[in-house]
Order: C-alpha cells, then structure tokens, then sequence
C-alpha cells in the first residue's frame, strides 16, 4: 500500500524525539454484509476500510494516530504531530526494512473475493426459505452472510515487514416468533477464518431449522424461576461465560495496572481442579485465529489455567512491557483507528472426563443452560451477568421444561472455583468480542460443565 | 473527493438518482496512569457514504479510501447492490424539505485551549482522586477527548445540507477496595464548552460514586417500588422507543403497531423530540437531507406519532418525520436527541414517600437481558436501598425484572434533574410503582 522507502521514512520521523519503538499498520479490508429478509434480497452492504495507523512507544508511554490519507504528506503528518508528544533526542533510527515471511496455516478453496453474488443469495434464500416456512408463528426471518477480506501490511522500527491477508465468512440466522401477546428470538451464527467452501460444507438447512425450532417453542415457555441454583452450562456458545468473567481479567490490558483479580496469581490455584483452559490462536481456519497478531507476532497456543492452575496471562507488546514478559502474539485490533491491544482468539475450557448425560443426571433440581446469548463483565470486580437463548430446568437428572427469560449472575473469580464437573463434548461456537481495540472475532468454546451454584435470574418465582 | 465528477460518473452509468454523505472526523485522545501519559492519539477519517437509485432500486456503498478510483469503486458498488435488492423498502434520494433551521453550536474556543492545559488537567484529577479517599485503590485511568464532525450531504437534485459538530469529554475509571470487596465506577463529563468543566466537582463526583458502592450487598427477593436515575432511565426509554420506530411496526415487532394515538405510558410521562434543542447534539436534518424538527412523541401517556424515514412515511401515507439514519449506505429509522420532560419535584420529594424501595443506578446486560420485542427484561442490577424517604445503603448482584410496556405505565413520577446523557437523551429519574428484585 506504501514503499518501503516511504515507510522507514515515516518510521524515522517517528523516532526523531525519542521514541523507542515504532510502528506503521496498514489495512485495506473490503467487507460485504448480504441480506435475505422473509424472502426478499435486501441491497448489500459493502464498505471498503482503509487507512494507517502510527503507533511511537517511548517506555511505558505510547503515542497514536491513524488516517485514511495515505500519500506522503499525509502520513508524514501525522508522523511528525504524534513526535511531538515526546521531547527527547533521537534513541534510534532503523537503516533498513526487511520481509518476514509470514507462514500461511488457514489455506483456502474458494476466495471470498471470487464468489459470485447470485451465489450467495441462493444460499440465503434457501436458509430463509427453511426458517419462514417452519412454522406460521415466524413473522422475521433473517439470514445474513457477512464477508471481510482483510489485506495487512505492518513496518516496525525492528526492521521488520510483515504482510498478511485474512479472509473470514460468518453466517447469521435469526428467527422472530409470534404469538398473541408474546413474541421470542433465537439465532445461530457460525463462522470460519476461511474461504466460501466453508458455507458450502455446512448443514444450513439444519442450522436454520433447529433457530426456527427455539424461537416457536420459547413462545410457549414459563418464565424461568430466579435464584440460586446448580446450572449445567452446555457445550460450544456456552464458552461466552469463561470468555467473560475470565478470559477478560486474563488479558494483560488489565492484569499490567493490577486491576485484575487474576493478577499476581501465576502458579495459584485460581480454578476448581477439573478445569484446564486454553487461547489458541492457531486453530487451522478457526474464526478468531489468524498467522500473526496485528503486531506482526506469531499467534501461539496459550494454555492459560491448568488444572486450576493459572499458567499464563495475554500479552500484548505494550502491556508486556509494564509487566516484564514478552508479547505471546496476542496484540488485535478491530481495524488501523484502533491501538492494539491483549485480546482472546479461540478460547475454550478444554475437554473434560465426563459425559454430557453423567453431568445433567447429576442434579436434582436445577438449570440447564444450553445456549446463552450475551454478557457483560466488569473487569475490575469480576461481576458478570449472561443472557440464556435456551434453558430447561432439570428435574431428578433428566431435561424437564423449556423455560425463557433466564440469566446468569455471578462473579468471575467464585464461578472458576465452583465448575466441578466438565464433560467431554467440547465445541466451539463464534463470536465478535468488543474491548479497547474494537470489535475483533473470537471462538468461545467449552464441553458441557456443571456449576454447583450461581444466581438465576428471571420472572418465574422460586424453583420448585 | 470531487462532488460533481461522482454524479456525473453516476449519469453516465445509468443511476437514476444519486447522493453523497461525506464525513470527516478529527479527534484527540489523551489519558494519563500513574502519574505519565500513557496515551495520546490522533485521529483522522473520512467516510464516503453513496447510494444510488439503478432500475428502480437503491444501491448503496462505503469507502474511507478517497482518491481518484473512488468515484468508479462506489458507482460499481452501489449497481451491483441495486441489481440484486428485492426490498419493500421505497427507494428516493430526496428533493429537499420547504424549509431548513440550520444554526450552529460549533465552539470555536475548544480548539484554542492548549493541549497542554488540557493534559495538565488530567495529572490534576489523578492526583485528587488518589487522594480523595483511603480506600481509592486505583485510578485505572484519566482520559480526556475532543472530537471534531464535519458532515455533508450532496444529491443529484442539488440540495447541499452541511452540519458541523465538536465536543470534549472527560472521563475516568476508579476502584475502591474494601476488605474483599471492590468496587469500580466510571465518571464521565460531556459539553463543548470548555469554561463549563471543573476538575474539583469532577474528582468529588468520581470519588463518591465508587465509595458510596463499597459494602453492597444483595437485598431480600420480593416486589418493590423501584426509583432509576435519570442514567438509566435514558437507557430503558431508549429500549422502549424502538418500538416507535416505524420500520419496526413495519415488519411487526413493534410493542407499539396499534397503539397510535392510545395509551404507551403512565399520564406523567411526556416525550419529546427535541433535536434542536440548543445543546452538541443539534441536528438540523437528517440521513437523507430531511429537515428536523421538536415535536410531542409521547404526550401524557399516549402516543403522538411514530419514527419515520422517507421510505416508510411514504408507504404509510404521512409527512417524513427526519429519522432517516444512514448505516453503511442502508437507511434504517434513527431515534436521537430524545427529551423525557421534566416532573415538578426534585429527586429528595420523589423518594420521600417510599418506606422500602430501590434506586437503581446502574444496569448491566442491556443488550443480551433486554428483548425489546416482547418487553420481556431480566437485568443485572446494582444501587441503593430506599428506606423511609430516604436512600439507605448500597445493594449490588440483584437483578430487576419486569417488562418495558408495564413499568412506563407504572411511573408514577417523573423527577426534574433533567440531565444530558452521552446517548443524546436528556432525561431525569422516575419512579415506578413495583418491579420484582431478586437478591
């Protein structure tokens, strides 16, 4: 997008007042969004991102700017007003700027940027064709493929040139149901860092049906009862809790100021002995998983608790330095407007002993959460609170009534301690998690575990 | 970009009619951490919105690249998305409206404060809120932001509408820590008048609110008489008003498709749209060059008229209402610059009837805990006890249930704070007659 005569130009300007390290990133992502709406094709979306961002870090200081002017003066501009918020003498200046070869691991069939439109749209049409059609009470269907053809090229004050380019399609279904008086939502989203033959290689109608089927059935469901309870949390989007209330105390961001109730705790228990938890960020093809970080370091598998050890934080460069530890190649960002900063990638509770069937017998009265949608998390308290998509109450260890209107609360720390049993259905399921960097994608994923006991929220008085 | 040779390309390949958003944003973001700046960033953007009519249809396209491939990019993009769309939606690029109020609440002055002052004022805050109380464990950061929008609008019918914005905010993050519990809480102040900031009620106001949390607790599950600041009153009436979006009554998911002209809401409570209000949210026109204007929305309880955009007031056969909102090209109904009048008392004589209640003043999990279709809400809450007319000790961890349609028919007051919220509402606490808590 630039020379490289153009960027070590840029980089030394940079570093012109003292500053230690220096960076330029820059994207062109090309990003399409195709509808189908109760049958009809709505105009597709697409948008071209395109820009750079500057980064100059002195210390535990950083300095950053981003523009979409890209010519010279343009970025040298902004290079020379970012200087200025340091004012020292030059420390170092880079000669020369070198390729790093990036290794390829999410090799793809069909590129995204190939694909016909009318393609597309039959896919589309035939998901939304399967929800509408399943039952009289769907008055929405919606089914979206959303695409993103991302080109990245970073220059640091390392010498380094890195260039990569990531492709990823989701598919998102959702399905409204109505009833007089009621009306209930349900949805499915799944994705890959990957090309079209992803699409091609799933089940839709599957996937489309089985969002119509809990929509209807939660349109005749009672309110769930609120208080605490043992749930058994069920495998793949189930995930989003540990990505929550623990993944986010994890990443360095918050450990490094000591905000975190996970800080200082390496090598402490800090989880209930059957769980083991991971952040891979070099899953083949995997929806948050890319070849490098948008730092230009190689993503790794991070085991982060094992056992209910805590093994290891996420850390980026800048955050690394305040605490002593080199990046793990965690350093994301939604896009060139956004610092980069620790961020998950794919991560899951790791597979555990029992079956999902031993975990549901195992208690008399409780909940079954078997998808969630949503959650928040405060960082600095650890308080957490999820949405339920589907649940059941459990009754003398079977499945019983499909209840709505359920939500989780709890705190990060205690739940870790409180997953007591962990089954050996792991799955993953994908998501967009928003942080400081941005909206950036992300594989939650667990096996079915089983919580002696948080809070349920809900409408539906005491469990009885 | 050049204006004129995008409409000519968009002539010459066929569009119908065409129209150009052009956004430029610069902005300044600065926030210190333990006594040294730990971020200073620039920011500068621009975004060129297009959409077009091909065949009848409305295409559209984005782009923050803006050089000479963008006029060829953006036609090509708004054909192919025309050619394939089957939507109900009207497709007009808009003549223009008889008439346009078009003032300006752009602040000169904000920029010709020094960065340096600006920067100075945040070591200042740190260091008083490290100072403000013992149990103040950290202060996670002191930020401080300028933002500056310059927006305009061009069709092929020549009408040119052009809105210029700044604002600066002050914002800071603080943990307090008492035994094992902790407690955060986010301060954050918004204008675009630089002389109305003051740094001394700015630190007290952060310093209380995470100390007044300290030592929150559960309270007993049952049904109480619930009071919500006016914060959180934006947040829940934003929820509601979605339903008054016409698109949503369009396809069916509104609580409010009947309701035209009855009963949304309790007799206290009356909503304006008041976008020309002289506040850094002022709007003159909307997405499609529609022009604003104040008007009822919720008048003692009932409902004066919906949301439109030009699609939808067309098909429904009324004057557009200018709520058209542009998202990456497509319109949807936007709902901004909303005003919940204000009631006669302040918020003491609001509470002062309450024997046992719950102030809630924060909520959590609106987007996941909160269906907006059915009305149906199961949140994450955290406040204060009320007890005999006064606010009593802080609870934390409960959760408040209910349904939207029920509590705005259960207010039984409305307080008269009348505070400018960060969403563009401006609203003020309300007091609802009963909502189930669970400890």
């Amino acid at each position: 997008m630039i020379t490289k005569k153009l960027a070590l130009e840029v980089l030394n300007v940079a570093l012109s007042t003292g500053g230690d390290f220096a960076e330029i990133f820059l994207e062109e992502t090309y990003s399409g969004n195709y509808t189908v709406e109760n049958g009809k094709t709505q105009a597709p979306a697409t948008s071209l991102t395109y820009g750079a961002g500057i980064r100059i870090l002195k210390g535990l200081q950083s300095v950053y700017g981003h523009t979409s002017d890209l010519s010279k003066k343009g970025l040298l501009n902004l290079a020379t007003a970012l200087s200025a918020g340091f004012d020292g003498q030059r420390v170092l200046s880079v000669e020369k700027l070198k390729n790093v070869r990036v290794r390829k691991n999410h090799e793809l069939e069909k590129s995204l940027e190939l694909v016909d439109i009318n393609e597309i749209v039959e896919k589309l049409k035939i998901t939304n064709k399967v929800m509408k059609d399943y039952d009289e009470k769907i008055v929405r269907a919606i089914s979206v493929l959303l695409t993103d053809v991302r080109n990245i090229t970073i220059f640091n004050s390392e010498g380094n040139a890195f260039t990569d380019k990531q492709e990823r399609v989701r598919l998102v279904f959702q399905a409204i149901a109505m009833a007089p008086g009621a009306f209930e939502y349900s949805y499915n989203g799944p994705g890959a860092h990957k090309g079209f033959e992803y699409v091609e290689g799933l089940d839709l109608e599957k996937i489309a049906r089985d969002v119509a089927d809990v929509a209807v059935r939660k349109l005749t469901a009672a309110e769930c009862p609120s208080g605490k309870m043992p749930v058994v949390i069920g495998n793949g989007f189930g995930g989003v809790i540990f990505h929550e209330a623990c993944g986010h105390p994890l990443e360095a961001s918050s450990v490094s100021k000591g905000l975190s109730p996970f800080a200082g705790k390496v090598g402490k228990q800090i989880a209930h002995p059957a769980v083991t938890a991971v952040d891979d960020g070099t899953i083949v093809n995997g929806w948050g998983s890319n070849n490098i970080d948008d730092e230009g370091v190689k993503t790794k598998k991070n085991v982060l608790i094992k056992n209910g050890i805590l093994q290891s934080y996420l850390v980026d460069r800048f955050n690394g330095r305040r605490m002593g530890i080199e990046s793990n190649g965690t350093g994301r960002r939604q896009n060139y407007t956004f610092e980069p900063t620790s961020r998950m990638s794919n991560t899951y509770i790791a597979a555990g002993k029992y079956t999902p069937e031993e975990i549901i017998s195992s208690v008399k009265l409780g909940l079954y959460a078997k998808s969630l949608g949503g959650g928040q998390v405060n960082p600095a308290t650890g308080d957490f609170n999820f949405a339920c998509d589907e649940a059941y109450i459990i009754r003398d260890g079977k499945v019983a009534e499909l209840v709505k209107g359920a939500s989780l609360v709890g705190n990060g720390a205690d739940i870790l301690m409180k997953i007591d049993m962990v089954a050996n259905d792991l799955e993953r399921a994908q998501g967009m998690c928003g942080a400081d960097s941005g909206s950036v994608p992300v594989d939650v994923g667990q096996p079915t575990i089983r919580v002696s006991e948080i809070t349920v929220g809900g409408r539906g008085g005491a469990l009885q | 970009m050049n204006v004129k040779k995008f409409f000519e390309l968009a002539k010459e390949k066929g569009l119908e009619a065409a129209e150009l958003v052009i956004q430029k944003n610069k902005g300044i973001e600065m926030s210190v951490y333990d006594e040294s700046v730990e971020k200073y960033t620039l920011a500068s953007t621009i975004n060129v919105l297009a959409r077009g009519i091909y065949k009848g249809k409305m295409g559209f396209a984005m782009s923050e690249k803006d050089d000479k491939t963008t006029a060829q990019y953006l036609v090509a993009q708004i054909k192919m998305s025309a050619g394939v769309s089957e939507t109900e939606d009207l497709s007009i690029i808009f003549e223009g409206s008889p008439k346009y109020r078009k003032k300006s609440f752009f602040n000169k002055e904000l920029a010709t404060i020094s960065e340096s002052t600006k920067l100075e004022s945040l070591f200042t805050i740190e260091k008083a809120l490290k100072k403000a109380h013992p149990l103040i464990t950290s202060v996670s950061t002191v930020q401080y932001s300028e933002i500056e929008s310059d927006y305009k609008l061009f069709n092929s019918y020549g009408l040119k509408l052009t809105n210029k914005q700044n604002y600066f905010y002050y914002g800071t993050w603080v943990v307090a820590k008492e035994g094992d519990d902790v407690k955060s809480h986010v301060e954050v102040f918004l204008d675009n008048d630089y002389s109305k900031f003051d740094a001394d009620t700015f630190v007290k106001k952060a310093a209380d609110g995470v100390i007044e949390k300290l030592g929150g607790k559960p309270c007993a599950t049952k049904d109480y008489p619930v009071v919500f600041n006016p914060k959180m009153t934006a947040s829940l009436l934003a929820a509601y008003l979605t339903s008054a979006s016409a698109d949503r009554v369009e396809k069916n998911t509104s609580l409010f498709a009947d309701k035209l002209n009855e009963r949304v809401a309790s007799s206290k409570v009356t909503v304006l749209d008041a976008p020309l209000t002289a506040n850094l949210f002022y709007r003159y026109f909307d997405d499609e060059g529609v022009a604003k204007t104040n008007k009822p929305i919720i008048k003692n309880g009932i409902l004066q008229t919906f949301f439109h955009n030009l699609s939808t007031a067309t098909k429904m056969g009324v004057e557009p209402t200018g709520h058209g909102r542009n998202t990456g090209g497509r319109i949807s109904v936007g709902i901004s610059n909303i005003t919940l009048k204000p009631g006669r008392n302040d918020f003491d004589t609001l509470i002062k009837d309450i024997k046992e209640g719950v102030f809630i003043t924060e909520l959590m999990g609106l987007h996941s805990g909160l269906n907006t279709t059915s009305g149906d809400f199961s949140l994450q809450a955290a406040g204060f006890m009320i007890r005999d007319g006064k606010v009593a000790e802080p609870v934390n961890l409960i959760t408040v249930a209910g349904n939207l349609v029920k509590l705005f028919n259960d207010v039984k007051a409305v307080a008269n704070e009348n505070e400018l919220q960060l969403s563009s509402y401006t609203t003020s606490s309300i007091l609802v007659k009963s909502l189930k808590i669970a400890g």
